[in-house]
């Protein structure tokens, strides 16, 4: 029981890992985007922004049960199955980019927004633009964020698992709901709740280090 | 230099925030722009290096057409013109020393270290080079960004209200780094402000910008002198000025009411009353300031002359000797 309490656990942290990474690596350039479109005033880059705008809204607001089920075919393309840890993480992945587009954009836009005009009076490219100012002045608040996204990703893992995902939340379902083993039950969510804390603790301890 | 040729802004179609401002700085002059909140000061000042596009005219940099530039080149003359913001916006996750260095980094310049420290201890920041922003009072970020600024060695140097948010000592302090600033590395400066003090603290030339268009422009003493006192009395108050008791002298006509302004080598000569005992006239004075423009001393007199039989005589020679003198007539202010 505990070896396979201990696979479950690794399932979840596989999960949430490799999600995550994809989720920071494809919307930290999307809110880059997001928010340099959204401060530049040609009718071109408002309507650009518009559309980016739409489609995020979109798949934030289809419960991810749902997107589960829609991403089946992709998911099938790209895993190759539609069962275990890494399919899951497809469609993990796809839930968590564009919040966490959303969330960079939220922390560029609470930088004062005479950043802008200081980056281009010093005639900073955009590369130099988002290199040397935006990621480091919202740094702390990116990292912040990531904690956020992780938290609302393990939980995911577990919507996951009740379709076959494997890890804590489809043992948690197996042994404990459909099984009656409240004691399954009670040792899944506890490392669950372990986790989290885990998560927020670091995330918490490595945003207040970085704020200057 | 800087030469602005018929710019106007307008702010959608009817908001028209410049117009048609024509100027040209004076090389290693301090320009003071000096205005009412809403004059259009901030969008002027924006407009010389772009930020705020000019809906039309021409903006010259050392007669290179900056309006015509593409991005790229553009980049290039920003670099040239430097800018301190009201609000500093310093990098809050570098510390003193990274904030100077970021301009020379985006150079890829070597040697950046001995030029940064160099310029940290021209503005007196050696001792809080490793401090981060958030640890530095008011004074000391006004002089990061400063020193943000010049390193570059750029043209011109903008400040957008170098002092709104300093306490007066503080000021004073900031006011004399800008002058050192200017003498020492002779960049041409442009100083955005609502502060008279300001102007004749450290200012060469004056433009008053007023509802988008100049009012005045020209040397600071000349503002001072200007008849037209409207422009003074926006900021600056002559309240010690008891304006009843010369209204009263003026509606009796029983005497001369001259206003004569000191300015320069006149200010250390007994004009007065050596040309009294000339002509034996009796003055009395009713109002009276010292003051320096740029330390220079600037003084104002207003003086009551008695009818006398030499008055024509003594007003001539007077207004010979002093730098400017005119007879105060009834109805004006």
């Amino acid at each position: 029981m505990i070896e396979e309490l201990l696979k479950a656990t690794i399932e979840t942290l596989y999960m949430t890992f490799f999600s995550t990474l994809i989720a920071f690596m494809a919307g930290l350039p999307l809110g880059i985007l997001l928010y340099l479109l959204s401060k530049k005033k040609d009718h071109a880059s408002k309507i650009i922004y518009t559309f980016f705008d739409f489609i995020i809204n979109i798949f934030r607001s289809i419960p991810f049960i749902i997107l589960i089920i829609l991403l089946i075919p992709l998911t099938k393309l790209i895993a190759g199955t539609i069962i275990g840890a890494n399919s899951a993480i497809v469609s993990l992945s796809i839930a968590a980019i564009p919040f966490m587009a959303r969330l960079c954009e939220n922390s560029f836009n609470s930088l004062s927004h005479e950043m802008l005009d200081t980056a281009s009076s010093m005639g900073m490219t955009t590369w130099q633009l988002i290199t040397k100012v935006l990621i480091p002045e919202s740094l702390p608040e990116i990292i912040s964020n990531t904690t956020i996204l992780i938290i609302n990703l393990i939980t995911y893992t577990a919507i996951a698992g009740a379709v076959g995902a494997g890890g804590l939340g489809a043992m948690a379902i197996n042994y404990g709901y459909q099984r009656f083993r409240a004691d399954i039950l009670l040792y899944t969510v506890s490392i669950l709740v372990i986790i989290t804390q885990l998560v927020q603790f670091a995330g918490t301890l490595l945003s207040k280090r970085l704020r200057r | 230099m800087l030469r602005l040729e018929d710019v106007n802004l307008f702010y959608q179609k009817n908001n028209h925030v410049l117009k048609n401002i024509s100027f040209e700085t004076q090389k290693e002059e301090i320009l003071g722009i000096i205005g009412l909140s809403g004059a259009g000061k901030s969008s002027l000042l924006k407009t010389f290096n772009l930020l705020q596009r000019p809906s039309s005219g021409k903006i010259f940099l050392d007669n290179i057409l900056i309006t015509d530039l593409k991005k790229k080149e553009l980049r290039q003359v920003r670099k040239q013109i430097s800018v301190v913001f009201q609000n500093y916006n310093l990098l809050n996750s570098r510390t003193v020393f990274e904030n100077v260095a970021l301009a020379l980094e985006l150079e890829h310049q070597k040697f950046i270290e001995p030029t940064v420290l160099n310029v940290l201890e021209k503005v007196g920041l050696s001792h809080r080079k490793d401090a981060y922003i958030s640890q530095l009072s008011g004074g000391e970020k006004q002089r990061t960004a400063i020193a943000r600024a010049v390193v570059t060695n750029p043209k011109i140097l903008l400040l957008d209200e170098p002092t709104s948010a300093l306490d007066p000592k503080t000021t004073e302090k900031i006011l004399d780094l800008v002058l050192y600033v200017n003498k020492e590395l002779g960049i041409t400066t442009i100083v955005v402000t609502h502060e008279m003090e300001v102007i004749k603290r450290i200012c060469d030339r004056v433009l008053y910008l007023k509802d988008g268009t100049i009012k005045f422009l020209g040397q600071t003493h000349r503002l001072f002198i200007e008849k037209d006192s409207q422009i003074l009395e926006d900021f600056y108050e002559e309240i010690n000025i008891d304006k009843e008791l010369i209204n009263q002298k003026l509606e009796k006509k029983e005497s001369h009411l001259l206003r004569i302004v000191f300015w320069g080598s006149s200010t250390h000569c007994p004009v007065i009353s050596t040309l009294s005992l000339k002509y034996s006239v009796t003055s009395n004075i009713l109002y009276g300031k010292i003051e320096h423009l740029k330390n220079n001393p600037y003084g104002t007199l207003i003086l009551e002359i008695s009818e006398n039989p030499n008055y024509s005589d003594f007003l001539n020679e007077l207004k010979k000797n002093v730098y400017f003198c005119e007879e105060l007539t009834g109805g004006g202010k």
